[in-house]
């Protein structure tokens, strides 16, 4: 049968891999691994970067790269960059088979969530002295340290904000959008009683990435996923639960659905359906595509609601140079002109990828811009988890597990004892 | 009866002829190593050598970060198996993964056969149009089997859903729903996957000369008992085929969760492949290859009985 041979093909061909990397595992270098953690203490050289140079990037900024590598040639005459755009869904795959079988690029595109994992494998070259820091959000840099030692910068950022609809809300009786937990509430069950929308907003009930939107009202109330070590969990903590009891709140109030088809939140924001959501910057793009020029003026963004605080999630991508690569001098020299304010101002104007700089946000492309200084602010207040090797696979216990409370009505009190016991099998993992 | 037929002419031609020097065979097999021997080498690379790496692998504690380091990893004996068996959620793929395949290969065998048995008799005019519509699921990439069915399956605006609203029914939101996830995606894998047994069938069906039938129907049999009494019964050795490899295909459920519900609701369709995968992407190495080495043993004892039950006797 087809579909039975293709299943053949793919199990016998990830064991074959399997096989050819452990072969291949005898090649490595032996002082690639067990130091990691240690602090560089090397410094980039003056002058042009030279010789060649590989680099691997995810997605349209895999494909958007080539264009701004004609600049850093330009100022570097005697460097050559080739860049390797690689989809998404396999980048991970393909970096950790990279990884094993020593066929690293020079530097490379990493998306936050994974430098735990990468840096625990030993492929990550710690950030050399020289670095400016000081010009970076810091939750976005907090994202590049694992265990103590920054690697690589961070690139991009995005966070995430309360996206609204202003027509909608002014019918509903708001002027100015809420600042607090109570005020968030009042606003979606308003929307749904007075605006006609069938939900007052749409909040991911688990499935993957619904940690992203739930540990945001968590960490506003205080909680934390690790303690100081970044090795204990303390996901089951009170601050936690009331994270996860305000979350739970929307759905059991019918304020959010659990029902609504994946990926129509443009299209149910656009109609009056489900007015609000969370999310990040992209969408305002997307939800303009979606309704046209009419919806334009009614997308309104407003910070996260606060508890304790009002943290929101800091996602995107850092830039790193791999131990293996045999040109780190100029990988570095790329990396930092990659950070430069400068050149993440024209990389935005590429992109629309926000800017890592604090700095590059005064330029007029993104200062002028009716949404994006809100999200400015936001990153102020932003968070990432912490580099953690096991991440992927907590985060989707996590996920699971807001599922089950959610739609099966699980107490946020027993949510959080199952992901923190869970948590604590698989660990933090890491040496 | 064609079975016994085959089976005795084979054993005729495996005798050797008499008299025949020994050398020279032993010569002719030496040639027939030699040919086959890039197979051979390549197979032992390819195939059995991963096969017995990931059996071995099973017992260890085999992370993706000891890759580099592989005969640093512990022995574990049989411990990813039981702790395949201690979780939960394995024991909810395995719990899906047989609910899919009791319910989806009767189904898939039925309406194949029932497919075939009208092609055989019916339309002969259209008959290759049909043959190609009924099969081109089978060759068509899942992502636009995806999109069809989430047409199909969309809970407001959904092909089923609105002809449900015709007759006053309000129908569910089929992907999203704890009771109606996996029967969606059983009605799709049918609908993907019978073609082939169709075909099967049908060639099965042409095999069968027109005498049989017209010596029931001169004994005054009804065509119901004609097809139950005669059709059926010289099918036999098709429907054994048709069984196992569904079977086979079925028990390694995973295109249909992993594009349409990602194993959701609430863990409701994840099946075993699709628990496995799950754990490869993780880098737990050593349950993973655990897990899909009980799903190995679930088959091989599976195949093992259908060939029993339904084997010419």
């Amino acid at each position: 049968m087809f579909t039975h041979s293709i299943r053949r093909r793919l199990v016998i061909g990830s064991v074959a891999l399997t096989a050819t990397a452990l072969a291949l595992a005898g090649c490595g270098r032996s002082s690639d691994s067990g130091d990691a953690g240690a602090q560089s203490t090397t410094t980039v050289s003056e002058g042009p970067a030279t010789g060649n140079l590989t680099v691997w990037a995810m997605g349209t900024e895999g494909e958007n790269l080539p264009k701004l590598m004609e600049q850093f040639k330009q100022a570097n005459p005697g460097v050559n960059v080739t860049v390797t755009p690689i989809p998404w869904d396999a980048a991970h795959s393909k970096f950790t088979t990279a990884i094993t079988a020593n066929t690293l690029p020079d530097a490379a595109m990493v998306g936050t969530t994974w430098m735990g994992e990468f840096a625990d494998l030993g492929a990550l070259d710690p950030t050399p002295q020289g670095f400016d820091n000081s010009g970076f959000y810091p939750g976005a840099l907090d994202t590049t340290k694992v265990g103590g030692t920054q690697y690589g910068v961070p690139w991009y950022v995005e966070t995430r904000l309360v996206f609204y609809r202003k027509d909608l809300a002014a019918k509903a009786g708001f002027s100015t959008p809420p600042t607090d937990w109570d005020g968030l509430k009042a606003m979606a069950k308003a929307m749904k009683d007075k605006a006609g929308a069938k939900y007052g907003i749409n909040l991911q009930p688990g499935g993957t990435g619904s940690w992203q939107t739930v540990m945001p009202f968590a960490w506003s109330a205080g909680a934390n996923i690790t303690g100081d070590d970044e090795k204990s969990f303390t996901f089951d903590t009170p601050e936690m639960q009331e994270g996860l009891k305000y979350y739970q709140s929307f759905f059991t109030d019918k304020l959010a659905g659990t029902d609504l088809p994946p990926n129509q939140t443009e299209a149910q924001f656009v109609n009056g359906q489900v007015p609000m959501f969370i999310s990040g910057p992209w969408m305002a793009g997307s939800v303009a595509k979606a309704g046209g020029d009419k919806i334009k003026p009614n997308i309104g963004v407003f910070q996260l609601p606060k508890n304790k605080t009002a943290t929101s999630f800091v996602g995107g991508s850092d830039f790193v140079v791999f131990k293996s690569s045999k040109n780190k001098d100029s990988a570095w020299k790329l990396v930092k002109w990659l950070s430069d304010a400068k050149t993440q101002a024209s990389w935005f104007k590429m992109s629309s990828d926000l800017p890592a700089v604090k700095s590059a946000w005064q330029d007029p492309s993104i200062a002028s811009d009716p949404l994006l200084p809100v999200f400015g602010k936001q990153l102020d207040d932003a968070k990432a988890p912490p580099a953690i090797v096991n991440w992927e696979q907590i985060a989707a216990q996590f996920d699971s597990e807001v599922e089950k409370m959610t739609k099966a009505g699980q107490s946020p009190a027993d949510t959080a004892k199952a992901i923190q016991t869970k948590a604590t099998q698989i660990g933090a993992g890491g040496s | 009866m064609t079975v016994v037929t085959e089976r005795e002419t084979r054993a005729v031609r495996r005798t050797p002829p008499p008299g025949r020097p020994r050398r020279k065979i032993s010569r002719e097999s030496a040639a027939a190593w030699i040919l086959v021997l890039p197979f051979v080498l390549l197979f032992l690379a390819f195939t059995a050598g991963p096969v017995l790496g990931s059996l071995g692998m099973s017992f260890t504690d085999i992370k993706q970060r000891d890759l580099r380091t592989p005969f640093a990893v512990n022995g574990v004996g049989f411990g990813n198996y039981v702790k395949a068996f201690q979780d939960e959620t394995f024991r909810k793929a395995a719990f899906n993964t047989a609910y899919f395949v009791v319910l989806g290969v009767p189904l898939t065998l039925v309406v194949a056969l029932a497919a075939a048995v009208l092609l055989d008799r019916g339309v002969k005019r259209f008959q290759a149009l049909f043959k190609v519509g009924y099969y081109l699921p089978v060759v068509t990439s899942i992502v636009a089997i995806a999109v069809i069915w989430r047409f199909v399956l969309a809970p407001d605006s959904g092909l089923l859903n609105t002809v449900l609203g015709w007759v006053g029914i309000d129908g569910p939101n089929w992907l999203a729903s704890k009771t109606w996830a996996m029967p969606s995606l059983i009605a799709m894998a049918v609908w993907r996957n019978f073609g082939s047994a169709m075909i099967i069938f049908l060639a099965g069906l042409q095999g069968i000369p027109q005498s049989v039938e017209e010596a029931g129907q001169i004994d005054g049999a009804g065509s119901w008992q004609r097809f139950r009494y005669l059709i059926m019964p010289l099918l036999r050795p098709t429907i054994l085929f048709t069984s196992v490899t569904t079977g086979i295909g079925y028990l390694q459920f995973f295109e249909e969760p992993f594009v349409m519900t990602q194993g959701g609701p609430l863990n409701s369709t994840i099946s075993v492949s699709m628990y496995t995968y799950n754990q490869f992407g993780f880098g737990n190495y050593g349950l993973a290859t655990a897990m899909a080495y009980i799903l190995f043993v679930v088959i091989a004892v599976i195949t093992f009985i259908q060939f029993r039950l339904l084997r010419e006797k």
